[in-house]
Order: structure tokens, then C-alpha cells, then sequence
């Protein structure tokens, strides 16, 4: 149950700029993965990241109209949805042919998830009858995210976008169960977290840019054995959460600074 | 394998576990301070929760014919809830102190014992009744069924490409059954979210108004499943050069 139920709510941050930072960022520096040598697992982890303040600015909008569901789901489902498409579009961009299928994948990924996303938010409109204005365009941006993080963070395991180097490390290793529950908690956590009347976009973002620097670091150490560059993920993950969860703690106190400026109400009154 | 059986099985499945979705008693919010009938969580957790366990269940009979893996999900998930709505209602009963009953009915259906007087005024009911304890149990039989079959037929068709296939003295290729579960659960997921949409957060099950919301629902979810089925038969191209 969403108590924030009071329907779009002003947002301080636009969202073409965190749709940017998602869908362009996010998609370039997947594409980083295979040009850059050594290096290119930790651009994947860090497409992930702008995927997921990207996905955490969509749940707020759309969860702030109160779906009745609670906020966890659609972050379920949208990864759900994120991990269909994926998966789909890497094993089957083979279609377009042997040359550019690697390169392709990702990509193809994206667009079915999205796809999905839309017919499933088209059923909520249209045939479930739900009023939420946004519903669409929000559960097609979100199923893109999850789609970028579930290939960002695969790709900062394997060391590849290709289908055969994410099935060996990623799927048959099952540490795809464990990515689909990561990328919801980072994605979902934020708006749930910091949803009521006084909820600042800002401050949301910051602690959306803590979960996902947070699973950043352990998909790094998921990479042990497999990527040679696990622990520059990790640590760089560790670090950026480190500072990402000041600047989340700092906004939160001076966000409270009546309470903390004139204290709590007297004993006795309670 | 012909790719329209894998569509039939995704929609099928699909809409199994959104109508068993439909039966589960989902309390939402107000029954976790237990003002309301059900157990105290959000479709997504039980189906998490459930299909996790219905997915393992039907995965350990891989390799076995059809029949038991559906048996084998079916038995997984409905054990699961059965358990999560046994303890919940211990916690209601003897932690929070109050009477399993249903808001929704005058009469349990199915023991026929009174059951407005025993609702707490204010409340919609509290705890997990007779009547919830089996319509619940039902759910999880259908999800569990749907989640198997889905499981079922995307694992024989995986199995039977290159890049997932047998090695030497293996009985179950793991990279096709890990590549089924996740789907399935995946698919689970989606179709549970469509029907809770439909319920409005919660039910209590087949006795509840909402439930004659059921052809609503399954036509969402078939729709849905038919879109993912297609896109699901890109998993059978396998992907690796």
C-alpha cells in the first residue's frame, strides 16, 4: 500500500534527464564492454548504475499515483519483464545474422523488454481498467532499466554481451536468481523507502545511486575467478557507495532540520 | 521443438498462475496490523515465495515425465503457502490475539461456522480462515502447475540445442534448467502483478466480491503470456555461435 497516494507530485529532478542518463548512458557504456580492453566489465557495472537511478526516478513517479499493489511489485514485475527481454534478446539476435548478433544483443534486449513492459501496462489500462495516466510511459521506462542492469551486470561478470560467455558465468551459475532479486531491491528500495508527503526527488536519486553502487559491489565479488578485474568493481563500488550513502545521510539531516533545530516535543506532552 | 507449443505452454502456464493468484488469501498492508483477512504481504512476496519453491520442486523431477513435474511444482508451491498461512495464522492467533475470521461472508462456506459476530468492529476481518486456508491452497496448486509446465516445456526445448546439450555422464543439462526456471519464474512474476492489479492489492478468495473479477483477469494475462511466449521462442535460437 503506497501511503504517498496523492498522485504526481512535483519532482524536482526532469525525468528526460534521468531518462538520458539511463538510456544513453547506460546503453553506451554497455557498449564500452567489448571495445575496451581489460577495463570494459567495470563500464557494464557502471552502465547497471545509471540504469538503476534511472529505474528508481520512473518507480517514484508511478508509484506516487498509488497502485494499490505497493511499490515492490511493479519493481518485480518490471524485472521480470527485464530479465525475458534480456535473455531473449541476447540468445536471440542471432537472427540478424552471424556478424553483428554480439553487438546487436544488448540492444534487441532492450527494445523487447520494452515492448513487454507496454503490452503488460496496456493490459492494465485498458483491459484491468486501471486510471494511472502514466502507467505506460513509467512501466516502459522501467522495464528498459531493468533490462540495461540485468546485461550491465552480466557483462560486468562475463566480461562479454555475448550469449555464450552470460550463459556459462551468469545463468547456469544461477547467479541470475540472484541478479533479478539485487536489481529489484536497488531499483524499488529508494521510492519505498523515502515515499511520504515530504519525499524529495533529490534525496531519493542519492539513495538510488547508493543501493545500485551497493549491488555494484557485490556483483564484483561475484566475479571471482571469472573476470580479472572483479575487485577494481568492487572497491570502485564500495567507494561510490560509501559516498553516495554520506550524501544520502546529509540531505536526510538537513531535510529534518526543524526536528533537529528545535529538538523533540517536551516529555511530559507525549 | 515447434515454437507454438512453447507459446501454448507460456500462455497456458501464464494464465494458470494468474487465476491462482485470484484463490490466494492476499491481506496487503491492513492485514499485517491484522484489520483485515489474509496473510500480511503483497501478491509479489507470495508468489515469490511460492513460485521459488514450486520452480525447485518441479526442477528436482527434471527428466521425469510431464505429469510429475506438474505434480512436483503443483506440490512445491501449495506446500509453501500452506505453511506461510499456517504460521501466519499462529502469529495472528496466539501473537496479535485475534479469531481467524472472514469479513467477506456471514457463514464460512465451507465448516458453516458464524463469522460476523467474531470480526472485530472496525476491522475487515483478521487471520487466515477455513475458507481462505483452502481457496489458498488451491492457488498454489494452480501456480504451481502453471510454473511447472512452463519449466517443462522450455527445458525440452533447450535441451534439445547445441549450447545446452547433455555432456558426457550428465542426466540434466543445468544451463537449460537454470535458463527454464528463471523464465518461468519470470513469467510467474508478470502474471501475478497483472492479477493483483485486477484485485485491487487484495483478496481473501473465492468467496470475496473481487473474485467474480477472475475473466478480467485471465484475459490480461492471456494476452500478456502470448506476448511473452513469442518473445520467448528467441531462447530457442540458443544464441551461441
Amino acid at each position: 500500500m503506497s501511503v504517498a497516494a496523492g498522485g504526481g507530485g512535483t519532482s524536482a529532478i526532469d525525468p528526460k534527464q534521468t531518462l538520458a542518463l539511463g538510456l544513453v548512458g547506460g546503453l553506451v557504456l554497455l557498449y564500452l564492454v567489448p571495445f575496451v580492453p581489460i577495463l570494459g566489465p567495470l563500464f557494464g557495472a557502471l552502465g547497471a548504475v545509471c540504469a538503476i537511478i534511472w529505474g528508481a526516478d520512473a518507480i517514484a513517479r508511478v508509484a506516487s499515483y498509488g497502485l494499490g499493489t505497493g511499490v515492490p511489485s511493479i519493481g518485480y514485475m518490471s524485472l521480470a519483464i527485464g530479465i525475458i527481454g534480456s535473455l531473449a534478446g541476447i540468445a536471440g539476435a542471432i537472427i540478424f545474422g552471424s556478424g553483428l548478433n554480439v553487438l546487436l544483443g544488448p540492444i534487441f534486449g532492450v527494445v523487447l523488454a520494452m515492448i513487454i513492459g507496454a503490452i503488460v501496462a496496456l493490459v492494465g489500462t485498458k483491459i484491468l481498467k486501471m486510471k494511472i495516466p502514466i502507467l505506460v510511459r513509467c512501466t516502459v521506462e522501467l522495464s528498459g532499466a531493468a533490462a540495461i542492469s540485468v546485461i550491465g551486470f552480466s557483462a560486468a561478470i562475463a566480461g562479454s554481451i555475448g550469449m555464450p560467455a552470460i550463459l556459462t558465468t551468469v545463468v547456469s551459475t544461477g547467479f541470475i536468481g540472484l541478479l533479478f532479486i539485487l536489481n529489484t531491491m536497488a531499483i524499488q528500495h529508494p521510492f519505498n523507502a523515502c515515499l511520504g508527503p515530504q519525499e524529495d526527488r533529490g534525496r531519493t536519486l542519492k539513495l538510488a545511486a547508493s543501493t545500485a553502487f551497493m549491488s555494484m559491489a557485490i556483483v564484483g565479488i561475484l566475479g571471482i575467478g571469472v573476470s580479472k578485474v572483479w575487485w577494481v568493481i568492487a572497491i570502485i563500488g564500495a567507494i561510490a557507495w560509501f559516498i553516495s550513502i554520506s550524501a544520502f545521510i546529509q540531505s536526510s539531516a538537513e531535510d529534518a532540520a526543524s526536528v533537529k533545530w528545535s529538538g523533540w516535543w517536551p516529555e511530559e506532552e507525549m | 521443438m515447434d515454437p507454438l507449443l512453447l507459446i501454448g505452454a507460456v500462455t497456458v502456464g501464464g494464465v494458470l498462475v494468474g487465476g491462482g493468484v485470484h484463490f490466494l488469501p492476499v491481506g496487503g498492508a491492513p492485514a499485517a496490523i491484522a484489520t483485515a483477512t489474509g496473510v500480511g504481504t503483497g501478491t509479489a512476496m507470495l508468489a515469490a515465495g511460492s513460485a521459488m519453491t514450486g520452480l525447485i520442486t518441479a526442477a528436482a523431477a527434471t527428466g521425469s515425465p510431464l505429469w510429475l513435474v506438474l505434480l512436483a511444482g503443483a506440490a512445491g508451491s501449495a506446500l509453501m503457502i500452506a505453511i506461510t498461512m499456517l504460521v501466519g495464522n499462529w502469529v495472528y492467533i496466539w501473537g496479535v490475539g485475534t479469531v481467524p475470521v472472514s469479513a467477506k461472508v456471514t457463514k464460512d462456506p465451507i465448516t458453516g461456522l458464524e463469522q460476523e459476530k467474531y470480526v472485530t468492529p472496525g476491522t475487515e476481518g483478521h487471520g487466515i480462515p477455513t475458507v481462505c486456508y483452502v481457496s489458498g491452497v488451491i492457488g498454489g496448486l494452480l501456480g504451481g502447475i502453471g510454473g511447472g509446465l512452463i519449466y517443462y516445456f522450455l527445458y525440452t526445448g533447450l535441451v534439445e540445442l547445441p549450447a545446452y546439450a547433455l555432456l558426457p555422464g550428465q542426466t540434466t543439462s543445468v544451463s537449460a534448467a537454470m535458463m527454464a526456471g528463471i523464465f518461468a519464474l519470470a513469467v510467474f512474476f508478470v502474471n501475478s502483478v497483472i492479477a493483483s492489479y485486477n484485485i485491487g492489492g487484495t483478496i481473501e478468495g473465492f468467496h470475496d466480491p473481487k473474485f467474480k473479477r477472475l475473466p478480467r483477469g485471465v484475459l490480461g494475462c492471456i494476452v500478456a503470456s502470448i506476448v511473452i511466449g513469442v518473445i520467448g521462442v528467441l531462447l530457442l535460437q540458443g544464441g551461441a555461435v
